[in-house]
């Protein structure tokens, strides 16, 4: 009887001690800890630290092999006087001036085009949408082959209207326009589809009352798309031109920065910093020069955002 | 009389539609035509190249290019390590993205917000600017490649598939997505399940996770493209000929062969034929994805 009643009340205990641990391990924080560890954890790791490591670094020489050596701001310094550095600043600004806007433009049209309900719709948004999925590489090399100078495509179309072969990559001043025009071809697809999401969003009914007033299909576009959709127009410019900030390789593939440096936008410049120079400390500070870039275009995008709804 | 005004009429009212097509079409043109031009310049032989005047068709069909380029770029080697690397990348992206949604859109915990909005800031972040630091903890990882505990003294993950696949463990964009998913996703089920006894861990692997498809092929879409078209990491952490990746075998090859056009575009077609075929299979799945998941 005793005996009985000592190990229910023990299996009671050991019960409701497995109860406590189950209700700790199925707590709202216990589980949101399991679950986020690993992908936060690797997050600080890939994210977070590197901001903060490289924002150090650029205070520094660094030669990979020897300690990092403070040299304050020794290397912001020579960043912003340098001519080449300087003009890999600029050179980042012209390709994303000369590649954003008409670009994104080009995606919006094509994305009101393919608003519309047509036979065939879905087959000509997969057509626009395979620059997408191609990878930067074998782009690249149709591209490079396009441009050739004696065989490529290009210089036949443009002589069938009667303009003289170029040289294109190698042409100082068509370097830049050439990786301009295979940025464009290769960003409108997915342009596109943000696009046509913002399109969807847009009532039926405004558009149908503007039809109703007399309003063309061209003032309907100007007057009421275009305004409807100008935060959807924001994200798509902030993220083409950062996309075109990161645009490594291309230059890669095509001019390696050349002709006369005309190719040479930041991120070329950090990467020949880097693991071509072995200079780590200029790298991290031209790095650092892109991520404020980045950071204000960000900012300047949000504010934009907010006054038109405020 | 009627009969032709009907006619006119007919032609002027489709005259927009017929514009948007011919626009439309001229367009898709532009954005095929280097594909195609791949293709054919593929399966040409030198002299169709480099003769005087452009000839658009190959004479013959003959897939020598295809079989040079290859043997040339040891492409099955290619192709291996990067199905071994995006496979890892995308499931790895895929589970913990959904892990993290769930705990960020299901969770009550402190500092859930914060925490959530800070990683978010960090998507616009572009790797490229964190490059040096992530190359250099990748270098110096304790007890790899003949490093210290202190990460000193060998290469750490450097030349090793585990380097290369490391920085695409994870994405925050993954994490965001889910998170939305999990957001709009009904709780009554969830609720119904915890008071059947289930776990919330359970919750999430055995209801919410299987229920998430349309999310998961988004998801794996997006990473898979990622990793497959990956370039500059490849370029820079691995040197062995061994681990090379197909993107990273391309653009040397690219360097190497120089004008050997046929060839490079045969190993360019090789390249790109795989993506297009999946993009095209995952395509009916995700728009039927998106219709469903519009429903809750």
């Amino acid at each position: 009887m005793d005996v009985v009643t000592q190990t229910r009340a023990t299996k009671q205990q050991r019960k409701s001690l497995g109860q406590r641990l189950y209700k700790f391990y199925n707590s709202q924080t216990f589980v949101a800890i399991l679950f986020l560890i690993v992908p936060v954890g690797l997050l600080i790791i890939l994210k977070i630290y590197p901001i903060f490591y490289n924002l150090y670094l650029s205070f520094t020489r660094y030669e990979l092999f020897e300690p990092p050596k403070y040299v304050g701001l020794k290397n912001y310094r020579y960043v912003f006087e340098n001519s080449v550095t300087r003009q890999s600043i600029w050179n980042t600004l012209l390709f994303t001036i000369e590649a954003v806007p008409l670009g994104a433009a080009l995606a919006l049209i094509v994305a009101k085009l393919l608003d519309e309900n047509f036979y065939g719709k879905i087959m000509y948004r997969t057509l626009y949408y395979l620059p997408v999925i191609s990878s930067i590489v074998v782009s690249a090399m149709i591209f490079r082959w396009i441009f050739n100078p004696q065989q490529g495509l290009l210089n036949y179309f443009i002589g069938l209207i009667g303009i003289p072969p170029q040289t294109w990559l190698s042409d100082p001043n068509l370097a830049l326009p050439s990786l301009v025009m295979v940025t464009i071809w290769g960003s409108i697809g997915g342009n596109m589809i943000i696009f046509l999401a913002g399109l969807q969003d847009i009532p039926g009914e405004v558009l149908e009352a503007a039809k109703v007033d007399g309003a063309n299909a061209l003032q309907r576009f100007t007057h009421i798309t275009i305004p409807l959709l100008r935060p959807v127009i924001l994200f798509v410019v902030v993220t083409f031109t950062i996309s075109t900030f990161r645009n490594f390789g291309l230059i890669f593939m095509l001019t390696q920065g050349g002709p006369l440096n005309r190719t040479n936008t930041l991120v070329w410049e950090v990467y020949m910093s880097v693991f071509g120079n072995l200079r780590l400390g200029r790298g991290a500070a031209l790095s650092m020069v892109m991520l404020v870039m980045v950071f204000i275009l960000t900012l300047l995008s949000f504010r934009v955002l907010r006054e038109r709804q405020g | 009389m009627a009969v032709q005004m009907s006619k006119e009429n007919r032609l002027v009212r489709h005259l927009p539609k017929i514009l948007t097509y011919l626009v439309l079409s001229i367009g898709a043109f532009v954005m095929v035509l280097p594909f195609i031009w791949m293709v054919l310049t593929s399966l040409k032989i030198d002299s169709e190249i480099f003769g005087d005047s452009l000839k658009w068709l190959p004479g013959q069909l003959d897939f020598k290019n295809y079989r040079d380029a290859f043997v040339q770029t040891n492409m099955a080697r290619l192709f291996a390590n990067t199905i071994f690397v995006t496979v890892i990348s995308v499931a790895s992206q895929v589970i913990l993205g959904a892990m993290a949604g769930y705990a960020f859109a299901r969770l009550q915990f402190k500092g859930k917000n914060i925490l959530f909005f800070s990683l978010l800031a960090t998507m616009m972040v572009p790797f490229e600017v964190l490059i040096i630091p992530v190359f250099l903890f990748v270098r110096g990882f304790p007890l790899a490649g003949g490093n210290d505990v202190f990460g000193h003294g060998g290469t750490g993950l450097f030349n090793t598939y585990a380097g290369l696949i490391f920085p695409n463990l994870i994405s925050v964009f993954s994490i965001f997505l889910f998170r939305q998913f999990y957001l709009r996703f009904p709780h009554e089920i969830e609720e119904a399940a915890i008071v059947d006894g289930c776990s919330r861990a359970g919750v999430f692997w055995r209801i919410l996770l299987p229920n998430s498809k349309p999310v998961i092929a988004t998801m794996a879409l997006f990473a898979f493209l990622w990793s497959w078209n990956d370039f500059l990491w490849p370029l820079v952490v691995v040197k062995k000929d061994a681990l090379k990746t197909l993107q990273l075998g391309l653009s040397l090859f690219n360097q190497e062969q120089g004008t050997q056009w046929a060839e490079l575009m045969a190993a360019s077609t090789i390249a790109v034929v795989p993506v297009i075929i999946l993009y095209l299979t995952l395509q009916g799945f995700l728009t039927k994805g998106a219709v469903t998941s519009g429903i809750d």
